[in-house]
Order: structure tokens, then sequence, then C-alpha cells
């Protein structure tokens, strides 16, 4: 397995080489690149742009793990606007073709949001039928599209059988699920997400939860690892038994308040405690 | 009355040979025949939600029952004068006629070519969009329109709704309040309008949209 870290993650005054020479020197073999979060890679970042990203990444010594968006939490494919979904579309269009320019193939997508005004049946059906083209332009880059379990914030997909049904639905083999380990709350256990979902996993980020506090205002309820309330014995034990092999990308939501780059390391040493399974 | 599908074919190549693009109902867009035809069609370029239409097509599966003819134009936002011309005809040979609004989400242009189009060709005067959600949660109205014709029934809202205005006619669906939907005899046909589209709940599997749709065409 490798381990790979978000460059959303990159202190926001630190700006991206000075930012890839941190996740390099803190032992990460890899980067994810969020389209929209960070000011170096937008939907307005060209071809040449994107290229020039790619080089800067392979010259710091590390590769993309994949390219991952929160542009969808604004423009998600399950709005009723039709507008909106068309945008959403061609976000997930720009993230497949980043990511062949990047070198990778595989992209994160948040579905699909349940909100009040949209019902989860709409959600569902319009998720499958976006899902489903999408999927035939992913197949044909090569590219896999991780859709990901954000269970409390998309209300979305909440259990993995649910999920399981979800992509036979889309039945596409280039539309997995991007299984985060932390967004399964108080909602269901990681462990048997990854036993269900197998050969469908994408990718995997990795953070912890405390299952025992509700997201409450800006209160996070997510966590370093080893400080919330994971099993991860269990985690990396379902890894083993379905054979995953893949990237963890580290995504922290809670952020260091002094010494941010100190976080890096840590998570990076952590991480290669989870892979040597010394837990 | 005696229309064929054959018939109304014959028109859609008429129509598309005028160019006002007028999609020829497929297998697809002709679900139920179990008496009377009963024909999907949207107008081509002016459908502004495509599921709509799925929608409509699957609530109509052959098992549907249709006791009369009717013509769905499933969230259209203009309607070309030939369009329109044809829709009058068929309701003065007693068809009914179900005209879905596709003007909530179309932007304010289009908004104003929906609403001419539907005043110019079917005299139907509609007034602007009324968005229901919005940030402010005490202007937030109950989320469902309660259709009172044919049968009662409960649907969730589409977001923004398109009211109808003071018109002859009669008014068949309010949400709180607000009218958005109206029935209205025209020659021997009977020409529904439907400001809150019903095909997406249609197609999202919602039942009482579906038994009022049925009841509709019983």
């Amino acid at each position: 397995m490798k381990k790979s870290i978000g460059d959303n993650m990159i202190p926001k005054d630190w700006g991206f080489e000075r930012g890839l020479d941190l996740v390099k020197r803190a032992g990460f073999d890899g980067i994810e690149l969020w389209l929209g979060d960070v000011s170096w890679f937008e939907m307005t970042t060209t071809d040449t742009q994107v290229r020039e990203l790619r080089r800067k990444v392979e010259n710091a010594g590390l590769v993309v793990s994949n390219v991952s968006t929160g542009l969808h939490w604004a423009s998600p494919l399950s709005a009723r606007d039709p507008a909106v979904r068309a945008q959403a579309a061609r976000i997930v269009e720009r993230q497949i073709e980043a990511a062949v320019l990047l070198g990778t193939d595989a992209i994160l997508v948040v579905a699909g949001l349940v909100t009040e005004e949209v019902p989860y049946n709409e959600v569902y059906q319009r998720c499958v039928d976006a899902l489903k083209p999408l999927g035939d332009k992913a197949a044909r880059a090569g590219v896999k599209i991780g859709c990901e379990n954000c269970n409390s914030e998309q209300r979305f997909l909440i259990s993995p059988r649910e999920f399981w049904q979800f992509l036979n639905d889309v039945s596409s083999a280039a539309v997995g699920i991007h299984l985060d380990v932390g967004n399964i709350h108080d909602t269901g256990f990681a462990e048997q997400w990854i036993e269900i979902h197998g050969p469908r996993i994408t990718r995997i980020h990795l953070k912890d939860v405390l299952k025992h506090r509700g997201r409450c205002g800006d209160q996070s309820v997510y966590t370093n690892l080893f400080l919330g309330d994971n099993n991860w014995p269990a985690i990396r034990a379902a890894m083993t038994k379905v054979g995953y092999d893949g990237w963890l990308i580290a995504e922290m939501e809670a952020r260091y308040r002094y010494a941010p780059d100190q976080q890096f390391y840590d998570t990076a040493q952590a991480m290669d405690r989870l892979i040597a399974g010394r837990l | 009355m005696d229309i064929t599908r054959r018939e109304f074919v014959g028109y859609g190549i008429a129509a598309g040979a005028m160019g006002v693009g007028l999609r020829l109902p497929s297998s697809t867009h002709l679900p139920a025949r179990t008496h009377y035809p009963c024909i999907v069609s949207p107008v081509q370029g002016q459908c502004s939600l495509p599921e709509s239409v799925k929608g409509y097509c699957s609530a109509l599966r052959p098992t549907a029952v249709t006791r009369r003819e009717t013509w769905i134009v499933p969230a259209v936002v203009d309607i070309p004068s030939p369009i329109g011309k044809k829709l009058v005809e068929f309701l003065h040979r007693g068809w009914t006629i179900i005209v879905e609004s596709g003007g909530g989400f179309a932007g304010h242009l289009n908004f104003r070519r929906h609403r001419r189009a539907l005043r110019e060709r079917l005299h139907v005067d509609v007034q602007a969009p009324v968005a229901l959600w919005t940030d402010d949660s005490r202007s937030r109205r109950t989320p469902y329109v309660d259709y009172t014709w044919p049968s009662s029934a409960k649907v969730r809202d589409f977001s923004r709704v398109v009211p109808v205005g003071d018109q002859p006619g009669k008014i068949i669906a309010r949400i709180d309040g607000l009218p958005v939907a109206l029935k209205r005899q025209v020659g021997a046909g009977t020409l529904i309008f439907l400001g809150s589209p019903l095909g997406p709940a249609l197609w999202a599997g919602d039942s009482e949209a579906k038994r009022w749709l049925l009841a509709l065409l019983a």
C-alpha cells in the first residue's frame, strides 16, 4: 500500500511546491489533488498548467494518487436545476481529463446530496442517471470514478448494502466507491464496508472519528488517526481480507493549530503503523 | 374520436418538416394503449426536464388503463406556433392535453418566452416562478402540492413553481394556497396546465403522483 495526502492540507500561505517538499519529506508516496479547493488547480486551469502541476509533483519525487473535488457540494449531480446538474457533470468530466493528464486512474466524486428540498428518491435516480454516461467516459479514459461515502453530510447511501445496490444500479465497471473510513460515524463500521465493497474500492480515505459526538456547528467530529473510535486493527484486517493494496489517502479535517507541518509527519508515521499492522 | 398512432406519427413527420422540432413519439413514448392513445411528447429542444419524460413513460406502463385520448407535453418552455395550433386542434377534437410547465428553471429570458407562448397559444396566464425553498426558513412553504381533482393527492413540490393567474377554468392544485394547476374545457377537450412538474415525482417513484395521473386518464 502507498501513502498519500491531499494538497488541500498544505498550509494556505505555503504554495504548491513548498507543500510538495513537505509531503515528500514527511514520507508520503503521492499527493491527492483537489480540483477547485486550491488556487493552483481550478476549473479554469488549462491542460498545459495541469501538465505543469504533474511535472512539479514528479520533480518532488511524488506521484498523483487521485483527483478529488469538493465542488459537488455546491453543484451536486442531484440538483433539481438542470443547469446545476450540467455543471456538476462538467466537473466530473474535467476530473477525468485531469486524471489522464496527471497520470492517475482514479477520481473522487460526491455523488448526491439529499436535502430538505431535494428528497432521497430524486437524488438516487439522478445520480444513477448521471453516473452511467460519466462511467462510460471514465472507462474510455481508463479512469475509475470513486463515489465517496459521505454518510452524514450527504444523508445519502447510509448503509453499505444500500451503496452496493446503488453501484449495481449504475452498473459500470468504471464506477466504484472511494471509501472514507472516517465518514461512517455511528451508522456502522468501516471494516464491514471494506468487506462488502472489496474490489469496488477505488481509493481509501483515512481519518478517525469521534462517534460519541454529533456534528454540532463548526465542531468537527473528525480527528487524527488513532485518536478516535475507529477500530483500526479490524480495518487493517479487512483490507488484508479483501486484498486491498491500493492508495491510502490521509484526509484530516481538524488541523494542527500550531506547527501545521508536524501533522504531516505524525500522520505519515501513523499510516506506516497501520500498513505494517503494528497496532 | 379516431386518432391512430399512424396519424399522429404522420403529424410528427409533418411537424419535423416544418422545422418545429416536435420529437416523434417512439414506442417508448406510447406506453399505454389499453383503450385510447396516450402520447408523451416533449417538444424537442424545449423540454427543460428530460427526467419528466421518463417519469410519465414509467408511470404509463402497459398496465395503465387510459380511457381518454391524451397528449402529455412534459416540462415545456416554448411552444412553437405549429405545435400550439395542433394542441388547440386536438383539444377541439376532444383530447385531454396536459401541458407541464418547464418554466421554473428556464431563466429570465426563456421564462418570458414560456409565458408568452402559453398566453398566445393556449390562453393560459402564468405568473413568475416562485422559489419555494429559500435560505430564510420563515419564508419556506409546506413542500407539498395539494391536488384536488380528479382525485386528491399530495405530491412533493419541485422547488420552483409557476403559479397560474386569475382566469377562466378550475384551479385543481395549490401549494400553501398558491394556485399551481388549472383545468379548462376547450371545445370538446380538456386542457390541464401543471405549474409544478409532476414528471420528476413520477420518475422518483412517488406512488401518489402516479395514482393522480392514472385517475386523470381513467
